[in-house]
């Protein structure tokens, strides 16, 4: 029970931060993807070949900024707790559990939002729609395995947060979210298919976009995916966790 | 161990990793085979018995190792050899400006910590005896903390670690920024406390105030405790290393 108190509160406290001192905050959430969609229609429509271009682009942005924000805010997650790592008797891997709780959270404001627009634009109501869920929990079990990676290794080497910043644009277009995979030239298709991401995003579009139900398949791969990442940060993590205190 | 003893340190010894990342870091890394980091003892072969009641100060020069040994103590550091046993609650350890989130105002920091540190939400009290104790009006408690004078964070860290009711309280050089009145305050509290047969475990480059507070202390050198005992006596110790 205490454990949840104190998840509860560094979540909030990182809801809050996000957009303190912002004018209107929690929509510059709405803000950012709303961008990159016009981007994306300009540039990219005419040539994608694609019915429903928004509805495509849109279920693939809502899951990538969830991504890019979640591992944004978590890299630097325990260096910046350094005040109340040396105080309190706290676990470490609560700051990025709490910033991926807390990045969740957003995530669920925005698909109300998106559920309602995404009507005119060709979302189809059904209970299809309800995977999303779990679908969005193996996501995040993925995104907390690779927080846990990143945050714990930026503790000793800072050149992570900056790796990171610089890595995520490039691999934002590696996944086909503006565009349709087949637009890929199939000799770089293994490329593609080494981006975890990517099966993410195709499970995800598979709900919102495709008649069809995702298969079992992308079910197991994005479960074993989830549970890999999350492993090796676990391990990473836990093997650095007891010298962070030295080094923050 | 007897019964009445709260604290136990047996044979304690830390080190920290040393980071020599720097220009010639990836040549070393890569063809020297050097690894990035070495180790380097903090505390060595630490032992220390608090009972019930009792308070310890520690003192010693600056990098001797004090907050890692109270860090210890308190379980965020974990040891490499040796054990720690405590029975008992931790208040969170009092520094200055402690665990405070610049960006927050008072309240919110209020709120946040005493989630954190386990005092029941449902206790409105602890707001309003943290308010009352800091002396902070309403006005500087809606401010982000970042605005605050360091005298004030002071004021505000001591209140909200006060406020929560354990059986051992941790401070570490907090009480040199405070203004007078307030440092007067909080050592009226920390006697009351003290009164209360709770323990306390203080770290001071006051001499005076170790000796006043405390019953035992030791003294810390290049993370050796070098001598322990009264802690009168430890104090004329420490006056006697400059």
């Amino acid at each position: 029970m205490q454990n949840i108190t104190r998840l509860y509160a560094l979540s909030k406290r990182n809801v809050i931060l996000r957009y303190k001192n912002s004018l209107v905050g929690f929509f510059w959430g709405f803000f950012k993807p709303l961008l990159y969609l016009l981007i994306f229609i300009v540039i990219f429509k005419q040539n994608s070949g694609i019915h429903d271009y928004v509805l495509f682009v849109t279920s693939g942005l809502i899951l990538w900024f969830f991504f890019s924000n979640v591992t944004g805010q978590s890299v630097g997650s325990i260096v910046s707790s350094s005040g109340l790592l040396k105080s309190l008797n706290i676990p470490a891997y609560y700051f990025p559990l709490s910033e991926t709780i807390g990045e969740l959270f957003n995530l669920l404001l925005t698909l109300v939002v998106f559920f309602i627009i995404m009507k005119w634009f060709g979302l189809v109501y059904g209970l299809k729609l309800l995977l999303i869920f779990p679908c969005i929990f193996l996501f995040a079990v993925f995104a907390l395995g690779l927080n846990l990676f990143l945050c714990s290794l930026n503790v000793f080497f800072r050149d992570i947060g900056i790796i990171w910043g610089t890595i995520q644009p490039a691999l934002f277009f590696l996944t086909p979210i503006a565009y349709p995979e087949k637009n890929i030239d199939p000799k770089y298709s293994l490329f593609i298919k080494c981006n975890p991401i990517y099966y993410f995003l195709k499970l995800g579009r598979s709900i919102f976009y495709d008649p069809a139900a995702p298969s079992l398949h992308q079910w197991t791969s994005c479960l074993i995916i989830a549970i890999a990442m999350y492993i090796i940060g676990h391990f990473v993590f836990n093997r650095l966790k007891n010298q962070f205190i030295s080094a923050i | 161990m007897s019964s009445d003893t709260i604290i136990n340190v047996e044979d304690v010894h830390v080190s920290f990793w040393q980071n020599n990342v720097g220009v010639y870091s990836i040549k070393d890394l890569i063809i020297h085979r050097k690894s990035p980091f070495t180790s380097k003892t903090i505390l060595n072969n630490i032992s220390v018995e608090v009972k019930r009641g009792e308070s310890l100060g520690i003192v010693g020069r600056n990098g001797s190792g004090k907050s890692t040994l109270l860090r210890t103590i308190a379980g965020i550091i974990k040891p490499d050899k040796g054990k720690v046993t405590v029975n008992g609650t931790f208040a969170p350890i009092l520094a200055i400006g402690a665990g405070l989130e610049p960006e927050l105002t008072g309240y919110e920091n209020i709120s946040m910590l005493l989630a954190l540190y386990g005092t029941q939400r449902k206790n409105t009290n602890a707001i309003a005896n943290i308010q009352e104790f800091s002396e902070l009006d309403d006005e500087v408690l809606r401010m982000p903390v970042k605005q605050f004078s360091s005298g004030m964070v002071a004021r505000l860290a001591f209140s909200i670690s006060l406020a929560n009711d354990s059986d051992i309280l941790i401070i570490d050089e907090v009480l040199a920024v405070g203004d007078q009145g307030f440092q007067a305050k909080c050592m009226e509290k920390i006697y009351s406390i003290k009164d209360q047969g709770k323990t306390i475990l203080f770290v001071s480059h006051f001499p005076d105030d170790v000796a006043k507070i405390c019953n035992k202390a030791i003294l810390l050198e290049h993370g050796e405790m070098i001598h322990s005992g009264n802690s009168i006596d430890i104090c004329n110790n420490y006056r006697q290393l400059f």
